[in-house]
């Protein structure tokens, strides 16, 4: 019996029960659309979060105080002080780290600017002029803080488009005065809009030399970052190599594992994002393998329930010659049309979905979410639907095929 | 050289509890062209002997030849391509497939066999014709009267040309007329034809279609002869 012929056979054995035929479908669909869903929204998190990550740079070098986390617990570093001025000065000098091109102290944390009546509470950043070039976002309003308004403790901020909102109403902000901890700020310059770079959001942020937070702000002497920028992508290691060494000779620190704060390159963070992604994307592949499994045990109910109601034509066949493998192979071709039908329908409606929720998360987060159907999970969703139609196919097709002929010829 | 040769054959049943087996201990000889009725009240083995004869049933224990050849030398593929392509079954209830046409109901045969599907249809529509149902080859069984279903019944048992027709109480369900036409058919196929046929009835005057006469009784036979008065074809009394 040629397969052609056997097709044509499972096709007319499904057409004839269609209500039965779509149900059984339907898991599979289910199954397949919850996979490509996954995969293609993980696939998008994937591109969104590393975009924000490569967004300020390759050659970008971040330094925290405090031991590397190594676990989500260790989040005590945050508040260790162990980088001070000594330090962004020992960096400094050409004859430490003489690759490094651009070096810049940050401190920062929320609270409260008023502006007449109102209040917002932005997250405020402790900053040099060069946070512009590093997070590539300059004022449109107004301008940048400069160098000597770091050296003198200036009271003057640059704010975010959405603080501006908040603050002023969208009326002029440049020039006016804002409190913030019963002290006034003057607004120098306003960002643009920028949603997410990196992390930061400068939107609700709002953004003042660094010795000024540190002063009158936050009460504090010690820095929460230091972001340096090597002077050439293939620099970075022996950048990093470099920054160790000053910081471990000014903390008088001998054993690499006694480091009281760790570095990060963009590359470190590109790879830990994408270890996240991924694993969060099989996660939740797996779930939804679950209910592919589940599908597949339908399949293999409805193929039993069809092999006993189709005993007759069985045994039939077998009286007018067809073999044992004749009849296995319509009952698994049944079974594989039935799930790969479903695989099919499952990736275009998976698609769409995602399709859908790329075109809404959009527009509700205010930035582009990349829209992609990884072809591995297309693969993966044929070839799963297919092996499944195989492996829960192949029983109800066993036990059709090894019936005895004049049983079933019998069978009421 | 007879076709079918079967010596003290014995079946059993592994699930019946009864004392008597369903056959026990049957021999006999059936030449091609011989046109054999086995009759017998039910429960005498007559459709245990005919589902073994026609390879739809293993023998317990005994010796079965069909032409020459010992039943148990052939595999399961031998087996389904000996009922395929020698033998023709004509069943009671007709066994059609629903919700399909006569004409592919009749080219099922032709499914398993080795012949071209391009010739299918040729000769599927010829088998139609010949059992005189040309102007329903299009209709569903469910459309046909009783008579009707078991022509297309032979009809597929005949289309792959086979030696010798298994018929199995054919005229049971039908009223007495259709029933007339059917044993026609049969009667022909064996006299003009030349084809074997091993007809299983609990019916005298169906039985007398026939040029012997086998009847079993608690699965051993207990008459075997010629007919007396045989039916010409046509000629149906009921």
């Amino acid at each position: 019996m040629n397969l052609l012929y056997t097709f044509r056979i499972a096709i007319i054995g499904l057409k004839t029960n269609k209500s039965r035929t779509v149900l059984t479908i339907l898991g599979i669909v289910i199954g397949i659309t919850s996979i490509i869903l996954v995969m293609s929204l993980g696939r998008g998190a994937q591109n969104l979060i590393l975009g924000q990550v490569q967004g300020i740079g390759s050659k970008t070098i971040a330094i925290a105080p405090g031991k590397q986390p190594k676990s989500p617990t260790d989040f005590a570093s945050l508040f260790a002080d162990s980088l001070k001025e000594r330090d962004l000065e020992s960096l400094k000098q050409k004859n430490n780290v003489p690759t490094l091109d651009k070096i810049m102290p940050i401190v920062f944390g929320s609270e409260s600017a008023t502006f007449e009546n109102i209040t917002y509470r932005p997250t405020i950043w402790g900053a040099t002029s060069l946070f512009a070039i590093i997070y590539n976002v300059y004022p449109t309003e107004g301008e940048n803080l400069s160098e000597d308004d770091v050296k003198s403790y200036s009271d003057v901020v640059v704010i975010g488009n959405k603080v501006k909102e908040e603050l002023f109403n969208g009326g002029e902000a440049v020039g006016k005065k804002i409190k913030i901890k019963g002290r006034n700020f003057r607004v120098i310059g306003v960002l643009p809009q920028t949603g997410q770079v990196s992390f930061v959001n400068f939107d609700s942020a709002v953004v003042m030399p660094y010795t000024t937070a540190q002063q009158y702000i936050f009460g504090i002497k010690y820095f929460h970052r230091i972001v340096v920028q090597a002077d050439s992508e293939a620099n970075v290691e022996q950048t990093v190599a470099d920054i160790k060494t000053t910081l471990r000779n000014n903390h008088n620190i001998t054993d690499p594992d006694k480091d009281d704060f760790f570095v990060e390159t963009q590359a470190d963070a590109v790879k830990t994002v994408s270890t996240i992604t991924s694993v969060l994307t099989l996660f939740l592949a797996a779930v939804a393998a679950i209910s592919l499994l589940v599908g597949g045990v339908g399949i293999m109910n409805i193929m039993l329930v069809s092999v006993t109601e189709r005993t007759r034509e069985i045994g039939l066949r077998k009286a007018l010659g067809a073999t044992n493998g004749d009849i296995l192979k319509q009952f698994l071709v049944e079974s594989v049309i039935l799930t790969t039908t479903g695989g099919l329908i499952g990736i275009a409606l998976g698609s769409l979905l995602s399709l859908l929720i790329s075109v809404i998360l959009t527009k509700t987060l205010g930035q582009s979410w990349p829209f992609s159907v990884p072809l591995s999970s297309v693969l993966l969703g044929v070839g799963v639907s297919a092996i499944i139609g195989m492996i829960f196919g192949i029983y109800p097709a066993r036990q059709a095929s090894i019936k005895n002929p004049i049983e079933a010829l019998r069978y009421e | 050289m007879a076709l079918i040769e079967i010596k003290n054959l014995k079946k059993r049943y592994n699930d019946e509890a009864a004392e008597t087996p369903a056959l026990d201990g049957v021999s006999l000889e059936i030449k091609e062209g011989e046109f054999v009725a086995i009759m017998g009240p039910s429960g005498s083995g007559k459709s245990t002997l005919l589902h073994i004869l026609g390879f739809l049933d293993q023998p317990s224990s005994g010796v079965y030849k069909f032409d020459d050849k010992n039943i148990n030398s052939y595999t399961d593929e031998e087996a389904a391509k000996v009922r395929n392509q020698k033998m023709g079954f004509i069943f009671q209830a007709f066994n059609l497939l629903p919700k399909t046409t006569v004409l592919d109901n009749v080219k099922l045969p032709l499914v398993y066999s080795g012949v071209k599907e391009s010739e299918w249809e040729a000769i599927a529509t010829k088998a139609v014709e010949a059992v005189g149902l040309g102007h329903r080859m299009y209709h569903e069984p469910s459309q046909l009267s009783g008579g009707e279903k078991q022509r297309v019944a032979i009809a597929r048992a005949l289309v792959n040309n086979p030696k010798v027709i298994f018929a199995d109480e054919p005229t049971g369900n039908l009223d007495s007329k259709s029933g007339g036409a059917v044993m026609e058919i049969i009667q022909k196929l064996n006299e003009e034809q030349g084809r074997t046929v091993i007809l299983i009835t609990h019916e005298t005057y169906t039985a007398e279609h026939a040029q012997r006469i086998i009847t079993l009784r608690d699965g051993q036979i207990e008459k075997d002869k010629q007919t007396d008065h045989r039916h010409k074809a046509g000629e149906f009394v009921k």
